[in-house]
Parts: C-alpha cells; sequence; structure tokens
C-alpha cells in the first residue's frame, strides 16, 4: 500500500490524538456530527491516491515551480503520498508517445475521478498551432483529457485569466481555460504564480475532504481568495493614517510606509499575499519593498503602468489617467463656457441696446 | 397646486417642492463632498511624518467619502419616491419624452438658442428639454453610474458576505474585468459629472439673466418667475 | 546521401525517423525528430521549439519600467534572469546607474537563481535519464549508506537505517501501483548503468533535493518578496535597507541579513555535501558514455555576468567569463560586442516567421517578429497533425541566433570552456580537480556528461559568489551606505526622446540578451535574444545546425523506440522553450 494522509501527518510527527482531533475538528467544520469521524479518520487512512493530470499550455512553468517550493506540506509529500501525479510533462520520467499513452489510460481507467490540473492555456490562432503537443494543437490535448475528469484546477494567472500571452494585443489569441471547457466544475487559482502553500493546500483539500473547495461568483476557492491583499496588509495603518512611500529608498519606504503612492495593487487585488505570505511565511511583495503588481487578477497587464496609482485609459489615440483625461476636457469645457459667455453678453448688450 | 396648464398667463408658478429643494441642495452638497474626497482618495495629499497611530488622514477623508455617498444614496431613494407622489416637475428628468418627434425638434432648438442661431428661447416652466435630457443623461445616470461602481467598491473592503458585495461587487467586478477598471471609471465618473456640473451651473446663471424666466431662485424658493406672458411650451404640461 | 554542413556535420536522412513529442522533462514545449540508420546511431536531429506566445509583440507601446515584470514571465525557471536582463537594458538606455548596494542585492539573487536552477535540473529533470527509481528497490540500504559514507563524508544523511526508510518509502510507492511521474519510464532499458545501491543514493537524494531546493530561493523572497518571479526596479531594487533605527523593522534589517546569511551557508552545504560528490559518483559510473558533444568542442559563447563593481559591464568586471571561443580554438578568445551589428544576428528561413529578405539576418535592435507558421512541403500529416516534419523549410518557432555567422553552444559547459580557453583561475582549478577525480582527459569536457559535470562546479563556486557578495553587502552597510535605489530618472519627463540600450546576464541555461529602443517614453521595439534561442536554434540559410541538434548526431541508442539516449543529451542543456520562443 501507498501512504496515507494518516501516514504522512504520522512521518511528520503528529500523533494519532492529534489526527484524531483534526478528523472531528474537520468534520464539525464540515458540519458533520461526531459519529462521522471515525469514518472520515478511517477513510484518511486508507484511500488510494486521487489521480492527476498536470497538462502545461502556453505558460512559463513557475506555477510549477512555485508548486514544489510548498513548506507544508512539501512537494515530495503530496506526489509520493496525497495524488499520484500520473502525468505532468515538467518531471515525468516518460517521453513521447508514451506520455501521451498515460492520458489516454487515466481518462479510461479513472473515468469520473481523476482530476485535471491545467498550468497555461491554449492558443485559439493559427488552429491552435503556437502550442503544439504530440503533433497537433494542445487544445485537441486539453479537451481529452478534460472529457473525464472529475474537475478542473486551473493554476495560475494564465489558466484562469489569460495572464501575459493574454495580454494586448494577445498575438495567439490565447483563452483560459473557462473559454473552451464549459461541462466541468473548474476551480481557479490565480496568481503569477499562486503562493505554493495555497497550491497544496487546495489540492490537498479535495484529496482529504473529497469535495472541491467553495468558489466564489469568478470561480476562485473563498478560503484564499476572499479578500483583497489590502484587506490585511500589515502597512495598512499607514494607508490610514496617510504615510506613503513616495519614491523609492525615501525615509517612508525605509520605514514601511505604503506602498499605494508607488502603484501598490492591494486595493484591487484578490489574494491570501498579506496572510498567508510566500515560503511558509518569509515575505511577501509589499514586505519586500514593492507594491502588488495585482498578479492575481484578470487583466492585470493591461492596467497602465505597474507603478500609477491611476490607471491610464488608452482610447482615442493618445494614453492618460482619469484625473489627465478630466482636467483637461474640464479646461477645456471651462474655456468653451467662458467664450459662451462672453458671446452671451455681447450679443445681449447688444439686443439691449438696439431695444432702446 | 400651481401647474403650468392651469395658469399660462401667471407670471409666479410654483414649480419645485420643498422635498426637491432640499434634495436638489443636498446632493448638490453631497457630489461636491464627493468629488474632493474622491479626489484625494485617487491622489491622497503628501505624506505624515510621526507614527501611523498618530494619524487618521486618509482614513478620515474616505470616511468622508462614504458618508457623503450614503447620503447621496440616500437623498436619491427619497428623490425616486418623491418623482411618484411629487408634482409633474418632480418626474420630468426621470422621463424624458424621447419617443416625441416634437419634443427632439424642440431640443434642436434649445441647441440653436445655445449656438446663438435662434435668437429667442422657448418658454418652459419646467427645465427646457436640452436640460432635460442632459440632466437626465448626467445626472440621472451619472448618479446611478457613480452609485453603482462606488457600492461595488465599497462592498470589497466590507468583504463578500457583505450585501454590497453580493449586490454590486459580485457582478460589477466582472463586468469591468477587475477592480481596477472599476475604479478608473469611478473615477473618470466624477470628471464627467464636475464637468457636467460646470455648465449645468453656467447654464443656470445665463438663463436666469438671459431668458425670460428666473432659474437660480427658483431653486431656492421654487417659485418660477416670468418676465413675460407668453405662454409656455411646455409639452408634457 | 550524407551531406555535410558547414559546421562540420554529416547529415543523412535514410533510416528510420524516430519522433519523440511531447520531449518531456523541459520546460514548455519541444519536439525532435531523429533518423537513426541500422547501426543504432544518430545521423540526422530536428529539433523544434513548438510553442509561441509573442512577448516582443505585447511588450511593444508599452513603459519600459514594466519591461522586466512582462519578461520575467517568458520563464518561471529562470524566473528573474530575464527580469534583471530587462531592468540593465533600460538602464543602459537610460544612462542609470545603480547602487553598490542594488548590485550586491541582484548578484545574491542572480547567484541563488543559478545554484537553484541547476540542482532542481540535475535531480529532478536530468537525474531520471541516469539513475533508475525502480532499480532502487534492489539496494541493499547498508551497502549504501557505505557508498554514501564514501563519496561524502560530511552529508548527515547517510545511516542505513535512513536509507531502508527511504527504500521502503520507494517500495510501497511502487507497490501501490500507481506510479506517478515515474509510470512509462523506460526502467528496463539497457542504457541505465547504475548500481541498485547508486540508483537508492540518488533516489533519494531525487527526495532530499526536491524538500531543500525550496530554501535555496528564499534569499530571492526576501529580496524580491516572492519566487518564482520575484520584484525588480529599474534604478536599483525595491527592498530598502534599514538596519538601525525607526521602522527597520520593516525593511532589509539585521533578522533578514541574517536569514540570508543562514541560507547561503545551507545551501553551500547541500551543493557541497550532496550534489557534487553525486555527480563525481554518477560521472564516474558513466564516463565511458561521452556523446553528446556536438558544439561544446567547436562554437561556445558567453556574455559573462555577476559585476564585482556596480554599472561596469566591461569583461574585467565580470565574475562570470565573456567571451567566444570558435572553431574550437581553446587558445583564441575572441571579444563580445553586443553592440556590434555585424556579430549578432537572428535568421527566420527555418523559422516560423517571416522576414521581409529571410537571407538576411537582423540585429537585434532592428529585429523584427512576426509569426508565420507553415510547413514544408516534404513534411508528413497535417498543418494540425504533424507527423514529420521537413527541416529544409520552416520547421520551429525557434529563431537561429548567429554568432559572426556561428551557430553557438551556451550554458554552463560554454562558460567553463570560456573561462578555461582564457585561463580563468578558479575555473581553471575547478575543471582539472574534477578531471582528475574521473580520471578522464580534457575532451571528456566536450560531451553530454560534461555539460552536467559543468553545472554542478559552476553551483558550487556560485555559492561562493553569494557568500562574497553577502560580506559585501554587510560591510558598505557597516561604512554607512543604506541605499539601493537611483530614482533620479525614474520620472519618463527626465527621459530622452529617443534611446535604445542591451542588457545581458549569464542566464543559467546561458547567454542572455534583450535590446530595446525607447520613443516618447513608451516601448518602441524589443528583442530578446535567449539561450535556448541559441541552444535549439533551427538551421540557418548556410545549413548551420544548433547546439541541440549537433549534440544528438552520431549518438548510439540502444533502443530507437525508447529515447532514452536523445532525452540524456538534450537534457544536458536544461532546454527552456519557453525562454527560446518567447
Ligand atoms: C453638484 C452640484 C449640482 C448638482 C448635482 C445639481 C443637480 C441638479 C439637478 C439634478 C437638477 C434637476 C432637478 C430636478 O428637476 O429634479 C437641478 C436643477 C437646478 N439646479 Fe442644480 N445641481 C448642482 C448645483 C447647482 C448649483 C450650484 C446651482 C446654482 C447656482 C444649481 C441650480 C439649479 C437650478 C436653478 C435648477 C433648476 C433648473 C431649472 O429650473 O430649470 N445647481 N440641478
Ligand atoms: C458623485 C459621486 C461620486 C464621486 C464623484 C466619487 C468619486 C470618487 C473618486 C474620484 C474616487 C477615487 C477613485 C480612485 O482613483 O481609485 C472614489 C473612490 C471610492 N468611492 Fe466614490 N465617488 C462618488 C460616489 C460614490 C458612492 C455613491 C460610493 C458608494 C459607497 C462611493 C464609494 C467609493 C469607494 C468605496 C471608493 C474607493 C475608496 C478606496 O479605494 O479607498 N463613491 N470615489
Ligand atoms: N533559455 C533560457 Fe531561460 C534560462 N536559463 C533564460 O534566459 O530558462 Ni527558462
Ligand atoms: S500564471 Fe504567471 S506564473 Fe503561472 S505560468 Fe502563467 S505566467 Fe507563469
Ligand atoms: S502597501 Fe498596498 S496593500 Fe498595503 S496598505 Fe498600502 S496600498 Fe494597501
Ligand atoms: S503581485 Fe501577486 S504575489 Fe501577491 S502581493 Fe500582489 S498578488
Ligand atoms: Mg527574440
Amino acid at each position: 500500500m501507498t501512504e496515507t494522509f494518516y501516514e504522512v501527518l504520522r512521518r511528520q510527527g503528529i500523533s494519532r490524538r492529534s489526527f484524531l482531533k483534526f478528523c472531528s475538528l474537520t468534520a464539525a467544520s464540515l458540519g458533520l456530527g461526531p459519529e462521522f469521524v471515525s469514518t472520515m479518520a478511517n477513510a484518511l487512512e486508507t484511500k488510494p491516491r486521487t489521480p492527476v493530470l498536470w497538462l502545461h499550455g502556453l505558460e512559463c512553468t513557475c506555477c510549477s515551480e512555485a508548486f514544489i517550493r510548498s513548506a507544508h506540506p512539501l512537494a515530495s509529500d503530496v506526489i509520493l503520498s496525497m495524488i499520484s501525479l500520473d502525468y505532468d510533462d515538467t518531471i515525468m520520467a516518460a517521453a513521447g508517445h508514451q506520455a501521451e499513452a498515460i492520458v489516454d489510460e487515466i481518462i479510461e481507467k479513472y473515468a469520473g475521478n481523476y482530476i485535471l490540473a491545467c498550468e497555461g492555456n491554449p492558443p485559439l490562432n493559427e488552429d491552435g498551432m503556437y502550442c503544439i503537443i504530440g503533433g497537433k494543437p494542445y487544445l485537441d490535448q486539453l479537451k481529452k483529457a478534460a472529457s473525464n475528469c472529475k474537475a478542473i484546477i486551473s493554476w495560475g494567472s494564465c489558466a484562469s485569466w489569460g495572464c501575459v500571452q493574454a495580454a494586448r494585443p494577445n498575438p495567439t489569441q490565447a483563452v483560459p481555460i473557462h473559454k473552451v471547457i464549459y461541462d466541468k466544475p473548474i476551480i481557479k487559482v490565480p496568481g503569477c504564480p499562486p503562493i505554493p502553500e495555497v497550491m497544496t493546500a487546495i489540492i490537498t483539500y479535495i484529496a482529504t475532504f473529497e469535495k472541491l473547495p467553495e468558489l466564489d461568483r469568478q470561480g476562485r476557492p473563498k478560503m484564499f481568495y476572499s479578500q483583497r491583499i489590502h484587506d490585511k496588509c500589515y502597512r495598512r495603518p499607514h494607508f490610514d493614517a496617510g504615510q506613503f512611500v513616495e519614491q523609492w529608498d525615501d525615509e517612508s519606504a525605509r520605514k514601511g510606509y505604503c506602498l499605494y503612492k508607488m502603484g501598490c495593487k492591494g486595493p484591487t487585488t484578490y489574494n491570501a499575499c498579506s496572510t498567508t505570505r510566500w515560503y511558509g511565511g518569509t515575505s511577501f511583495p509589499i514586505q519586500s519593498g514593492h507594491g502588488c503588481i495585482g498578479c492575481s487578477e484578470d487583466g492585470f497587464w493591461d492596467n497602465g503602468s505597474f507603478y500609477n496609482r491611476l490607471t491610464n485609459i488608452n482610447q482615442f489615440g493618445v494614453e492618460a489617467n482619469a484625473d489627465e483625461i478630466g482636467l483637461a476636457t474640464a479646461g477645456v469645457v471651462g474655456a468653451a463656457v467662458a467664450a459662451h459667455a462672453a458671446v452671451s453678453a455681447v450679443k445681449r448688450a447688444r439686443t439691449k441696446g438696439g431695444n432702446e | 397646486m400651481t401647474t403650468a396648464d392651469q395658469s399660462h398667463a401667471q407670471t409666479q408658478v410654483y414649480v419645485y417642492e420643498g422635498p426637491l429643494r432640499l434634495w436638489h441642495w443636498v446632493n448638490a452638497l453631497a457630489i461636491l463632498t464627493l468629488c474632493l474626497s474622491g479626489y484625494f482618495i485617487g491622489s491622497p495629499l503628501p505624506t505624515m511624518p510621526g507614527e501611523a497611530s498618530e494619524h487618521f488622514l486618509m482614513g478620515y477623508i474616505r470616511f468622508t467619502h462614504f458618508a457623503a455617498a450614503y447620503v447621496l444614496i440616500v437623498a436619491f431613494a427619497l428623490r425616486i419616491y418623491w418623482a411618484f407622489v411629487g408634482n409633474d416637475h418632480a418626474r420630468q428628468i426621470f422621463l424624458p419624452p424621447i419617443f416625441s418627434a416634437k419634443w427632439w425638434a424642440e431640443v434642436r432648438h434649445e441647441i440653436a438658442w445655445y449656438a446663438f442661431i435662434a435668437s429667442e428661447p422657448k418658454k418652459y416652466v419646467g427645465h427646457n428639454p436640452l436640460a432635460t435630457l442632459a440632466m437626465h443623461l448626467l445626472f440621472v445616470w451619472g448618479i446611478i453610474f457613480m452609485m453603482i461602481t462606488g457600492l461595488a467598491l465599497y462592498g470589497e473592503g466590507e468583504g463578500m458576505n457583505s450585501w454590497q458585495y453580493t449586490l454590486f461587487s459580485s457582478w460589477v467586478i466582472p463586468l469591468f474585468g477587475n477592480s481596477q477598471w472599476v475604479h478608473t471609471y469611478h473615477h473618470l465618473g466624477m470628471w464627467v459629472i464636475l464637468i457636467f456640473v460646470m455648465v449645468h451651473v453656467y447654464a443656470a446663471l445665463r438663463e436666469d439673466i438671459m431668458s425670460r424666466q428666473s432659474i437660480l431662485s427658483t431653486m431656492i424658493t421654487g417659485w418660477r418667475t416670468f418676465k413675460d406672458a407668453r405662454p409656455a411650451d411646455d409639452d408634457h404640461a | 546521401m550524407a551531406i555535410q554542413t558547414p559546421n562540420g556535420f554529416n547529415l543523412d536522412t535514410s533510416g528510420k525517423r524516430v519522433v519523440v513529442d511531447p520531449l518531456t522533462r523541459i520546460e514548455g514545449h519541444m519536439r525532435c525528430e531523429v533518423n537513426i540508420g541500422p547501426d543504432n546511431i544518430i545521423h540526422n536531429a530536428v529539433s523544434t521549439g513548438t510553442m509561441w506566445r509573442g512577448l516582443e509583440v505585447i511588450l511593444k507601446g508599452r513603459d519600459p519600467r514594466d519591461a522586466w515584470a512582462f519578461t520575467q514571465r517568458i520563464c518561471g525557471v529562470c524566473t528573474g534572469t530575464h527580469a534583471l536582463t530587462s531592468v540593465r537594458a533600460v538602464e543602459d538606455a537610460l544612462d542609470i546607474k545603480i547602487p553598490e548596494n542594488a548590485n550586491s542585492i541582484r548578484n545574491i539573487m542572480q547567484l541563488s537563481l543559478q545554484i537553484h536552477d541547476h540542482l532542481v535540473h540535475f535531480y529532478h529533470l536530468h537525474a531520471l535519464d541516469w539513475v533508475n527509481p525502480v532499480n532502487a528497490l534492489k539496494a541493499d540500504p547498508k551497502a549504501t549508506s557505505e557508498l554514501q559514507q564514501k563519496v561524502s563524508p560530511k552529508h548527515p544523511k547517510s545511516s542505513p537505517g535512513y536509507f531502508r526508510d527511504v527504500q521502503n518509502r520507494l517500495k510501497r510507492f511502487v507497490e501501490s501501483g500507481q506510479l506517478g511521474p515515474f509510470k512509462n519510464g523506460y526502467w528496463d532499458n539497457p542504457a541505465y548503468l547504475l548500481p541498485p545501491e547508486a540508483d537508492l543514493m540518488a533516489t533519494t537524494h531525487y527526495l532530499e533535493a526536491l524538500d531543500f531546493q525550496s530554501q535555496i530561493m528564499k534569499t530571492r523572497v526576501i529580496f524580491g518578496g516572492k519566487d518564482p518571479h520575484p520584484n525588480w526596479i529599474v534604478g536599483g531594487v525595491p527592498c530598502a535597507i534599514n538596519v538601525d533605527g525607526v521602522g527597520a523593522v520593516g525593511a532589509i534589517n539585521m533578522e533578514r541579513l541574517n536569514f540570508v546569511s543562514d541560507v547561503i551557508n545551507q545551501t553551500t552545504e547541500f551543493v557541497e555535501n550532496v550534489y557534487i560528490p553525486d555527480i563525481i559518483a554518477i560521472g564516474n559510473l558513466y564516463k565511458g558514455w561521452l556523446y553528446g558533444g556536438g558544439l561544446s568542442g567547436k562554437s561556445v559563447l558567453a556574455y559573462g555576468d555577476i559585476p564585482e563593481n556596480a554599472n561596469d559591464y566591461s569583461a574585467a568586471n565580470l565574475l562570470l567569463p565573456q567571451g567566444a571561443v570558435i572553431n574550437g580554438n581553446l587558445k583564441e578568445v575572441h571579444p563580445v560586442d553586443l553592440r556590434d551589428p555585424e556579430q549578432i544576428q537572428e535568421f527566420v528561413p527555418h523559422s516560423w516567421y517571416r522576414y521581409p529578405d529571410e537571407k538576411v539576418g537582423l540585429h537585434p535592435w532592428d529585429g523584427i517578429t512576426v509569426p508565420h507558421y507553415e510547413l514544408g512541403p516534404n513534411a508528413k500529416g497535417t498543418k494540425t497533425n504533424i507527423i514529420e516534419l521537413d527541416e529544409n523549410a520552416k520547421y520551429s518557432w525557434i529563431k537561429a541566433p548567429r554568432w559572426r555567422g556561428h551557430a553557438m553552444e551556451v550554458g554552463p559547459l560554454a562558460r567553463y570552456v570560456v573561462g578555461y580557453a582564457s585561463g580563468h583561475k578558479e575555473i581553471t582549478e575547478q575543471i582539472n580537480a574534477t578531471l582528475a577525480a574521473l580520471n578522464v582527459p580534457i575532451d571528456a569536457l566536450f560531451s553530454t556528461l560534461g555539460r552536467t559535470a559543468a553545472r554542478a562546479l559552476e553551483a558550487q563556486r556560485c555559492c561562493h559568489l553569494q557568500r562574497h557578495f553577502m560580506d559585501k553587502l554587510i560591510a558598505r552597510i557597516k561604512a554607512g551606505d543604506s541605499s539601493t535605489a537611483n530614482v533620479e530618472r525614474w520620472d519618463p519627463e527626465t527621459w530622452p526622446k529617443e534611446a535604445k540600450g542591451v542588457g545581458f546576464s549569464e542566464a543559467p541555461r546561458g547567454a542572455l540578451a534583450h535590446w530595446i529602443k525607447i520613443k516618447d517614453t513608451k516601448i518602441d521595439n524589443y528583442q530578446c535574444v535567449v539561450p535556448t534561442t541559441w541552444n535549439g536554434s533551427p538551421r540557418d540559410n548556410e545549413g548551420n545546425i544548433g547546439a541541440f541538434e549537433a549534440s544528438l548526431m552520431d549518438t548510439k541508442v540502444e533502443r530507437p523506440e525508447e529515447p532514452v539516449e536523445i532525452l540524456r543529451t538534450i537534457h544536458s542543456f536544461d532546454p527552456c522553450l519557453a525562454c527560446s520562443t518567447h
């Protein structure tokens, strides 16, 4: 037998007592009564691992790189003990048709029971040939692998939203997974890349509790994506106080003031960085002095410069932010009003003069 | 109640009832407060010295914005109520007669008047058609737009379980693509309204001087006074 | 049948055409086709980049200060190296000088990447070409423990009990029937030569390295906030230093510096006690398999990196070597000038792009990127179902960069060859010591195994360089300098109307450069020529084959249908296809 969740916990030094406590807490949090504790404990002790097909489309593989950096659980535990990572072309031993045969085997043998993890996205231009796998468009592989899966995890901003290759003008017409697969539950785990511990938490949540996480309206697990960076940012007191970094490496920067004026997108970004942080809590972008660039948001590449607090609107050939547009228009309208007033006055004077 | 059709020859008509006038000025004040506080939310004042715990500047600015926002929202709701129970003028900016060809002709005439082509403006007890149209688009829809986008932004701070998030943020944010664009368009909305207020105030002052009826004082006293006895051109009235 | 390429390879397209697609355990998507004669020897090799995203197109019109973030997403494996190269290109264009501390921090971050990438490449992308984890089940844990203590006496995890535990864990894993990433491997292929004990030791280290590697990148999480894809700024680094006084707790302070220092120590230990000994041990058992030299003994190129002092990118100031060696002449190291329109040019006659005139190459400042997918007349299959490519026509999403017309190999081995040829003391010592330990001549360096060994040696050297820059950083802070950014030219209004620059680095996989043209504060043109663009290059007008293709030539394969040898040699370059095509 392979290692079960329980064995992994034991190996990590967790006692049977705390394991059972874990089970009862979990049962309670799922709204299950105490009678379910032993069922759950039993399931966690004996369950075979859920097969996972991890496909790569157009991407940069940073999501995989993030995944393997998870501090808890370690990626080795996830891969050896919690799931069965049967296809992942970045680390799998097999290549070529021996690799592709695995997809066929899993979709047949584990129909309805495997997870499809997608990193990256399919391009639609050029009949999909901007991303070729086995001589065919990646889209073909994606559709085939999705056909029998239980659910899809869209890793990262590529699979969730489109990310950098879909930034204007999106030359390959890259689209997120939910734009091509409609009939499966899709769990979006955005971020460029997502936080390692968030990735492993989501996959182990599914494997452990045998259910999909609760999602928000845009398909993201509420447990990690229901609040903005800004809502939990430790620099928030400086924001509220009106204390800002005005320039890189100024006094305020050295004191750790708020990065709002440096373009921080924390107020508009849903992610767990300011609470979970990265690498077992080592740091996160804001803690290291750079504003959040909004990497888990849809279309964050096309919000203008990362350093502008106000987004540039690039509409009529000119590029300017709302204040610049507004002020310029106000100027024009103000001048027009003044001119109109002047003409009105002249006209009125004339009519009056004529009448008298 | 004195209405236009009963009193073509009168030189004084009671147009704007008390609640409407009160709303107008509360609304105007709320909007100016929102513009000022909103601007400083977008481009904050220079950094405050000292410890964070000593200050709450940004917090106060935001609080002002949200307080004024709720004044705006509540006042708008009451204004809608008044549109149902108030006089005809109370409905005017909400229901421009856009299917009436005559009305559109009058809009054109009004444009001509402002463009110094027509020599005489027509006479209206309520708003002239151009004003009605402009106010409908820029005040009514402008304020609705600001309320919806504003509540969507507010819902983000209140959290996913709040009514503001459920009713607004949940669909407004995906509609604009992301929260950042909601900010941007909410911000742009400020300028649209601000610019129209400029035009609105100018037009009001100008008409007060140039046309044959009172404008400015009407929004204070409610009474429209006419400088001549010509019958009014109001269509609906 | 055979034709000779100008760079000295005999191509013969008769024999059996073997296709490997997807070629796995690399970054991104790649296809490989070879012709294998009845002698089981490869006589023709075709390598193809099978993805393209169009970053160079997407970058047009953007704010140059944002370019690092876009280019960083070219790759999440060599994450950061593109960002560093990008800020250097912008700084070059706008003549921005960065503070010394920023240089030290950037160097520490870049060196972390080198070490991490090399380590993860060896254990998780490459090891399974040499190591058979299934065979490890047959090992005697006690003998494994003895082997471990012999090859690396300092490594604490070496008891028989430890190896027994790992073996049991492995056993349970294999017996579960769910082989995960090891599924459908070529585990009974005679190309695997290690005894079970070495297989168990290496498989154990596969797991140890997997658990350890994230530690290495914590330096980048501290300075850059996250990883992959840490944050950078034009003009320096975003992390402010404050070691003493109000608010220091929110900046790079003593605790953060200690953290980084500790990570550097742990990393050095792991590299010296696990990685290097494994390379020597495995190298010893495979030193009869010296295929895969390709271009490494002929034409190699390095741009150099890790400036000792800030803002000086001249060869003398770079701690990683710079230079080009051509025609196998190690006696002469040519200087490399990235601004010279005659030196670096990209060609597209065999790439899925269009140039107005495809007979000429373009220097990257004038480079263009216009995709154009089409299969040659002799390709088999259809547009969306390629059975066999036609390498006489366009056949890859990778452009073909050339240095003075030569196809070049880049990467750790290229850097080490250039270092060796230019008499670099440390590098020469490292190479000589390794050759002595394996008891092989210098020629052994020009091989698949040489590439793999050079990578490990470089990782070790990078550990020492990290320590050097850590000490330097602390010394400067001690001397009262904590500046990390130069903001004089931050505001685009201070920029000239037009400017152009080039930034370069040594990415883990080799020489990397970005060329930028700025006009009216926006990016007018942006071109990247990336390590795997060099190594994975398709043919050019003259018929020169690139480094991947060259390295496969004349290799003997045990079982043509099980491409272990192809994987082994291609993997030794650590290909990154997302990088190569970008
Ligand atoms: C933020 C500032 C303002 C806003 C948003 C605003 C909005 C409005 C709206 C919506 C109406 C139509 C009322 C209705 O029919 O329900 C109106 C009418 C009017 N407003 Fe304002 N207003 C503003 C400022 C002012 C100011 C400063 C003045 C005077 C100087 C003014 C004078 C008037 C007058 C005289 C009318 C009546 C026009 C008429 O009788 O045709 N408004 N305004
Ligand atoms: C005429 C009406 C309004 C004007 C002119 C106005 C103006 C503004 C402006 C300029 C901003 C800054 C946007 C940015 O650059 O990010 C802003 C932010 C905001 N407004 Fe309004 N606003 C109005 C109505 C409202 C309403 C009705 C609400 C509803 C609650 C609201 C809620 C907010 C919120 C939540 C923010 C974001 C605050 C933050 O990010 O800290 N606004 N507003
Ligand atoms: N080729 C390449 Fe890279 C590297 N090293 C970068 O420049 O891997 Ni993605
Ligand atoms: S989401 Fe970002 S990190 Fe993940 S693959 Fe895409 S570009 Fe890379
Ligand atoms: S640093 Fe960014 S996320 Fe944090 S409080 Fe300031 S604006 Fe919000
Ligand atoms: S940039 Fe991304 S990593 Fe977190 S702080 Fe912002 S979401
Ligand atoms: Mg390029």
